[in-house]
């Protein structure tokens, strides 16, 4: 135990001075970032708000589910925060150097196990607690629940977090041997996975001829009933919470008990697995890839299907290529975002919603185009533009090669957009295919995606370039910097300035009965092309004259 | 012979590489031990089995008489570990690092002060105590981690290539801090590649190479074994390892 507090007391130092770099950082970014979380707090509440009192609007059956929706989301992000902390472990034990390092110092295999789980345990509850505020305040506001619910929701949710997220960190620590040890496991794994969802979606097919409300009642009551059942940890807590708030002290205290002895329980497996594997899976983790692993099975084709470019552009490209599939922070965080729209889109059709009348699907059509577009300015801020700033010290191998900088910025650049255009282009297809709206909303899908891939690869290549810090090693720290901030500041201005007036003119259009395609939707085509192109030349050009003056040693 | 570090036929692969082969050996207590070898030929692998960060897949290995892999903690306590780059909290300043250290050891809160005291003075860090780490250029990380690597006074300590990127100033202090804490009977085992230090400082050589012991003794015995008897370590080296390293004719090319 006191190793442990030693530890904790440390990170309790670490985020001290944390605290105290942030309030030494730029007011500008403090402010955006403040503003934007708060955005979307108040964002997500509003949702919440009008869901509840949709479901209220809906009498009987509604209100009876408003409080069974309060089991249901508990259950929802119990499986999430499990999910969540699988991977999370993975980084925190084993991809983490700390790890390392501890394993040096004289910290017994349990505590070192329990530390990294309190430390994956907290970062993957943060989002948790992101989502919890919004949901639990509309429920709250609409229920006219009194003040202290909030403080017995925390009361809980401590145990809860822990609960969910040291049987992530079990799971992990108990599966990782077999998969680093068996090419097989990894296959039946993926495999599984990819049948289980196939299951899923094969299940809650509706059968023909079923109208809307008894495929609600059919698809939710199930689910409500599931997440309902006493042997959940997430009904626990749900019911243990409104027994505080009605004042049943003794069957709330039992239930939190309940609760906290099973975290306890867990604690204690999380402990005797870490002891058994930890330091197997770390050394599996740190010592697994081999020479012979790193054969570029796509590479070779790759080099020929961008046989049209020059030479050295082409080099630039499969190098960059090269390094993010070899990177799986990036490649994963891309295919889960990308990969979780696309399993949303293929639903589109199983949800009903291409029977839905025009209005509400080309709604759905721009909301999905906005989904895409975030993904991509968040994807493009987080891994395109610290993309020159990462070449660091060996940047001087791109000043001397016999290229000049701005071949080298079209490289990135092309790079970025050849990647993201595919996915995008892709999904937004996808999107409106399954929705089935009319040729017009393809096309302006289509060129919103495009116009979109343009602005992303351009500003994060342009001001990677033109803020680029090389002897910064942490990308975190690259991306946070204030060059990062702008880049994400505007692109997502260009999302609120372009791209969500473009869905507003069709959505205007369509809900007021319109007929053919007047005038305001070329100027609308207009200004997204000549704003998109405005950008990307702006950012591409303030990075090339940046690149040209530096100096590289 | 009162054996600190003891390798009985030690073996890792990493899949179909042979890391370290059949590596038996043993280190008296207060020794200077330099391991030598080519890249590639499987040091670091061996000083992250003596520390425990690898496993050997076979073989044995005892710190101070102790068995590595069922005494784990215990041999953590008396031994201390300095990669070529090591790992620091980069948020944490220098002092609260060092007392972290000291807290992690379980040292008494007053010695670490008094120690920290003396160890930042004498590897010039005091300007830097309330330093963030993230702020300290190479050269002072390196003094931190060897500062922070000795206070709990470790019997044994195992350095990887502990000169790189170093000034000469700080080369020179942690040469004679090396020699220092040998003499007052620490055990010490490190790899380098710059010869003329290893020919300045070890008391004992090893050559390593492909995962292989060919030879370990002291300087005058290699030099015997080599039939160099006036031979500098440059030319032993080469002479041992020429079927694994560049011929001298391709060196004076070059």
């Amino acid at each position: 135990m006191r190793e442990l507090a030693v530890l904790l007391a440390k990170d309790w130092r670490v985020a001290h001075n944390l605290r105290r770099l942030w309030a030494g950082q730029s007011r500008f970014k403090m402010a955006f970032i403040a503003v934007f979380a708060v955005g979307l707090l108040a964002g997500l509440w509003v949702l919440f708000l009008h869901g509840f009192r949709f479901l209220e609007s809906l009498g009987g059956l509604g209100l009876m589910m408003v409080y069974r929706l309060f089991y249901l989301f508990f259950f929802g992000l119990g499986v999430m925060l499990m999910l969540s902390s699988v991977v999370t472990t993975y980084t925190t034990f084993f991809c983490s150097d700390e790890t390392g390092f501890l394993l040096l110092k004289p910290v017994k295999i349990g505590t070192l196990t329990l530390y990294k789980t309190l430390q994956s345990a907290f970062y993957t509850s943060w989002a948790f607690f992101f989502m919890i505020v919004p949901f639990i305040g509309a429920f709250a506001m609409h229920e006219k629940l009194p003040l202290h619910f909030l403080v017995w929701l925390l009361f809980f949710s401590i145990p809860f977090v822990l609960l969910y997220s040291a049987l992530g960190t079990l799971a992990c620590l108990v599966a990782l041997p077999v998969l680093l040890r068996s090419r097989v496991a990894r296959w039946g794994l993926t495999a599984g996975v990819l049948l289980a969802v196939g299951a899923w979606i094969l299940k809650t097919l509706p059968p023909p001829g079923q109208d809307d409300t008894f495929l609600v009642l059919n698809r939710l009551v199930p689910a409500i009933q599931w997440a309902s059942h006493p042997l959940w940890p997430s009904w626990w807590m749900a019911e243990g919470i409104m027994a505080l708030v009605r004042g049943q002290w003794g069957r709330g205290a039992l239930l939190w008990g309940v609760l906290v002895s099973h975290v306890l329980l867990v604690g204690l497996l999380v402990e005797t697995a870490g002891r058994g594997f930890l330091m197997v899976n770390w050394q599996g983790v740190q010592y697994a890839s081999s020479p012979s692993r790193r054969r570029g099975v796509l590479l070779p084709s790759l080099d020929r299907l961008l046989g049209f470019l020059p030479r050295d552009i082409r080099a630039l490209m499969v190098k960059d290529v090269r390094t993010f599939l070899r990177d799986p922070a990036q490649w994963s965080q891309a295919l889960l975002f990308f990969g979780l729209l696309a399993l949303y889109f293929l639903n589109l059709r199983t949800l009903r919603y291409h029977v839905l009348p025009p209005v509400w699907r080309n709604l759905i059509a721009f909301l999905n185009i906005f989904s895409v577009c975030s993904i991509m300015a968040s994807l493009g801020s987080r891994f395109i533009y610290p993309q020159l700033s990462l070449e660091g010290h060996s940047f001087w191998i791109l000043g001397l090669a016999p290229t000049s900088m701005a071949r080298v910025l079209a490289a990135k650049f092309l790079s970025s957009v050849f990647s993201l255009g595919i996915v995008s282009l892709v999904l937004m297809t996808l999107s409106t295919h399954m929705l089935a709206v009319p040729g017009p909303i393809h096309v302006a899908a289509f060129l919103a995606a495009l116009a979109m891939t343009m602005v992303v690869s351009g500003l994060s290549t342009g001001l990677g370039a033109a803020f680029m810090d090389l002897k910064q090693r942490n990308p975190a720290a690259i991306v946070s910097g204030f060059g990062g901030t702008l880049n994400l500041v505007l692109n997502l201005a260009f999302i609120l300035v372009v791209i969500v007036p473009i869905g507003l003119v069709f959505h205007l259009h369509v809900r007021s009965g319109g007929v053919g395609y007047p005038p305001v939707f070329l100027l609308a085509v207009l200004w997204l092309i000549l704003a998109a192109a405005g950008l990307t030349a702006g950012a591409l050009f303030a990075g090339w004259n940046s690149l040209r003056r530096r100096e590289f040693a | 012979m009162d054996a600190m570090i003891q390798l009985s036929h030690v073996s890792k692969s990493f899949g179909p590489v042979h890391a370290v082969q059949d590596l038996s050996l043993e280190i008296p207590r207060g020794q200077l031990f330099c391991f030598l070898g080519p890249n590639g030929a499987g040091k670091t692998t061996t000083i992250k089995m003596l520390c425990g960060l690898l496993r050997p897949d076979r073989g044995e290995i005892r710190i101070g008489g102790r068995d590595l892999q069922t005494d784990a903690v215990a041999v953590r306590r008396m031994t201390g570990y300095i990669p070529d780059f090591p790992f620091l909290y980069e948020r944490l300043t220098a002092a609260e690092f060092f007392e972290f250290s000291g807290d992690l050891y379980g040292l008494p809160r007053e010695k670490v002060r008094r120690e920290r005291e003396s160890a930042f003075a004498r590897f010039g860090l005091l300007e830097y105590t309330h330093t963030l780490i993230k702020d300290l250029s190479h050269g002072y990380r390196q003094r931190l981690i060897y500062t922070v690597t000795l206070l709990h006074t470790p019997e044994v300590l195992f350095v990887d290539e502990p000169f790189v990127g170093l000034d000469p100033f700080t080369i020179r202090l942690i040469k004679n801090l090396l020699r220092e804490q040998a003499r007052a009977g620490m055990t010490i085992f490190l790899t380098t590649h710059i010869l003329a230090l290893i020919e300045d400082m070890a008391e004992q050589i090893g050559i390593l190479v492909s995962g292989r012991l060919i030879t370990a003794g002291t300087l005058s015995e290699l030099a015997e074994a080599t039939a160099l008897r006036d031979g500098r370590l440059e030319d032993i080296f080469f002479s041992l390892t020429v079927s694994n390293g560049p011929t001298d004719r391709e060196v004076s090319r070059a």
